[in-house]
């Protein structure tokens, strides 16, 4: 599905370069759910955001499906984030001025559909991540484990080939943290849905597959989890 | 595109349903003031070009003026003129004139006038000189030896009196010496004081016509002019052409034509003022548009860069910020276009006196307001989209995170 290979980003230049990723080479296949660990400053997000598409690497190769994305020109990558690829931010991301609903059926409709349609769709995606009756609220109506299950509805309800999430739960409770796991877990057990997830809590990994640990930009580690 | 314009639609109408209201009100509050300094100084200089030109038409040129072609100084065969222009189908009256230069002079003061010679009965039909008597009486037909004086010459006026020379004590029954052009001297009783808080007015003089012929020696029929007042106003312009189909071949003006270089002297300052306060004012409102749309922009630049991160393209963001500005824009020219009226409407019933007696009502000019509403809604969608735009061309990760 997405192949890396010696993936670079370097921030400054000179005496002062910080190399966030210091030639990074994996490769994941369609419906793993992998977490991505490693202590903070190790260069996880500096990964995601290349990976979906928000950042450009300094070196290195990266491939969705068999297609080089990393030079592609603006418009492409777009395109590319709006049809191929889910982002769940930190901090949910979500426009405050928009309702649950509009927030998720948004991206239908620069897709080109109906409004109807669109709306459809968004109730279906709020639905598998169990908020279809709070579609008409807004982000302040919502607690934090909501807000992010939102997110989660906005990333998912294009049917994206991959999604990335960035430390989802670092913002939330054991309580909410579980249930937007959960909502994770599920879509990645009844959806085939894969799912690249960036954590530092050891308790996450009962839910993944796989897990990819980084240090100081580079991959130390990469393990399959044993099914409990 | 149309999908751009679709999301930007609901862009711009969830930020307007359940944005701040404060920031709404606030921004549309100063976007109607911005309209208001567009319009209301422009409106009060109409009003005050309307007032002078009202003056023009009550006092020296009525709706028509016919003056002598060439150099004559004189119109040889007025009462001939008088008869054609009264078989004219519209004019409502019609009297001749004549203007002449003199000095009047009581107890050693001594000021140079114009003294008017008119037909007293006529002029009620045509001028408003006979309602403008302060002091005295206006003249009769046997008014040979009474004069009219301006209240400025005559000492009494209370809104020009520093500004011109007077002849201090002259009143209603005080005798004056006039001097003419030609050395002629008459003395003549002041019958009335005439004030129309307008320097045209109040600096002169005004005899019966038969004096003016006598001083001068003139043949019957000799005027400076004839002074015609029109059934419609608005209709000058084709009365114009139609006294001179009737076979007037004298100068015909209207008193719009006649006015114009007047105005044109008089109200150059005015215009200038006007012609600056509409370019500040477009300068300052086109500066306060981008300055609050970019403020608002910036605060929002988050909101931009995540609408980019998840796939939004810029050219639905740019439009929502087109479409939110003038939404923002409308309602300020809404807001702006109520408080004009109800000032226009205030200032109406209470109009702005100057001079103690001139009411100035300021103009609604429709041209003036159409002119700056598209002003405005052309500078909105610029406002709106530039910053857009150059926001919306930062990376993401700048816009998101900020580096
Ligand atoms: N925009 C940036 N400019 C300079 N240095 C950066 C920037 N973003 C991240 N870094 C540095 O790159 C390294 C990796 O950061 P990051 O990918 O955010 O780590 P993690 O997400 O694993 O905590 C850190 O040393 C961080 O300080
Ligand atoms: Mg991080």
């Amino acid at each position: 599905m997405i192949r890396v290979k010696d993936l670079k980003r370097y921030y400054g230049s000179g005496a002062t370069t910080v190399r966030a990723l210091n030639g990074v080479s994996f490769e994941i296949r369609k419906g793993e759910f992998v977490a991505i660990m490693g202590a903070s400053g190790s260069g996880k997000t500096t990964l995601l955001r290349i990976l979906a598409l928000l950042d450009d690497a300094t070196g290195g190769e990266y491939t969705i499906r068999g297609l080089k994305v990393s030079r592609l020109p603006e418009a492409e990558r777009s395109y590319y984030r709006l049809t191929q690829v889910g982002y769940v931010f930190q901090d949910y991301a979500l426009i405050n001025e928009m309702t649950a609903a509009e927030n998720v059926y948004i991206l239908s409709m620069m897709e080109g559909k109906s409004k109807k349609e669109s709306y459809r769709t968004a109730l279906e995606a709020l639905d598998k991540v169990g908020l279809k009756d709070k579609h008409d609220r807004v982000p302040d109506e919502l607690s934090g484990g909501e807000k992010q299950r939102v997110a989660i509805a906005r990333a998912i309800a294009k049917k994206p080939d991959i999604m990335f999430a960035d430390e989802p739960c670092a913002n939330l409770d054991t309580i909410n943290s579980e249930q937007v796991l959960e909502v994770f877990k599920d879509l990645n057990d009844n959806y085939g849905q894969t799912i690249v997830m960036v954590t530092h809590e050891p308790w996450h990994v009962k839910y993944v597959d796989r897990v990819i640990t980084f240090k100081d930009g580079v991959v130390v580690g990469d393990e399959w989890v044993e099914e409990q | 595109m149309i999908d751009d314009i679709r999301v930007g639609a609901l862009i711009a109408a969830s930020s307007i349903k359940r944005g701040n209201k404060k920031t709404l009100i606030f921004i549309v509050f100063v976007l109607s003031l911005i309209f208001m300094n567009l319009v209301f100084l422009p409106s009060m200089i109409g009003g005050m070009t309307v007032l002078f030109t009202g003056f023009m038409q009550d006092y020296p040129y009525g709706d028509i003026v016919i003056e002598p072609t060439g150099d004559n100084t004189y119109i040889n065969n007025a009462d001939n003129v008088l008869q054609k222009v009264r078989a004219v189908e519209g004019v409502r009256a019609a009297t001749k004139r004549l203007d002449v230069g003199a000095s009047v002079e009581h107890k050693q003061k001594v000021v140079g006038v114009t003294v008017t010679g008119v037909l007293p009965t006529e002029e009620y039909e045509i001028s408003r000189y006979p309602y403008i008597i302060k002091e005295g009486d206006f003249l009769g037909e046997l008014s040979r030896d009474e004069i009219i004086i301006g209240s400025i010459i005559s000492g009494t006026s209370t809104s020009f009196g520093e500004i011109y020379d007077d002849l201090g004590e002259a009143r209603v029954g005080s005798l004056v010496d006039v001097t003419y052009s030609n050395g002629v001297k008459r003395t003549y009783k002041v019958k009335g004081i005439m004030e129309a808080t307008f320097e045209l007015v109040d600096l002169n003089a005004m005899v019966h016509y038969k004096e003016i012929e006598e001083v001068y020696g003139l043949d019957v029929g000799e005027a400076t002019s004839v002074v015609v007042r029109i059934d419609e106003a608005g209709t000058e312009e084709q009365m114009k052409v139609k006294i001179r189909e009737a076979g007037v071949n004298e100068q015909v003006f209207t008193w719009a034509d006649k006015s114009e270089a007047l105005i044109r002297q008089a109200m150059q300052s005015l215009g200038a003022i006007d012609v600056m306060s509409k370019f500040v004012g477009l300068i300052v409102g086109a500066a306060l548009i981008l300055i609050i749309i970019y403020i608002n922009i910036l605060n929002r630049k988050k909101e931009i860069g995540i609408l980019k991160a998840i796939g939004i393209t810029p050219g639905s963001i740019v439009l929502s910020y087109a479409f939110l500005s003038m939404f923002y824009v409308s309602l300020g020219i809404f807001a702006g276009m109520v408080l004009y009226l109800s000032l226009m409407i205030y200032f109406q019933a209470n109009p702005v006196i100057f001079y103690e007696t001139m009411k100035i009502r300021p103009q609604i000019d429709p041209m003036l307001l159409i002119q700056s509403i598209v002003t405005m809604l052309t500078l909105s969608v610029i406002a709106g989209t530039l910053p857009a735009w150059s926001v919306s061309k930062e990376s993401i990760l700048k816009a998101i995170w900020g580096r």
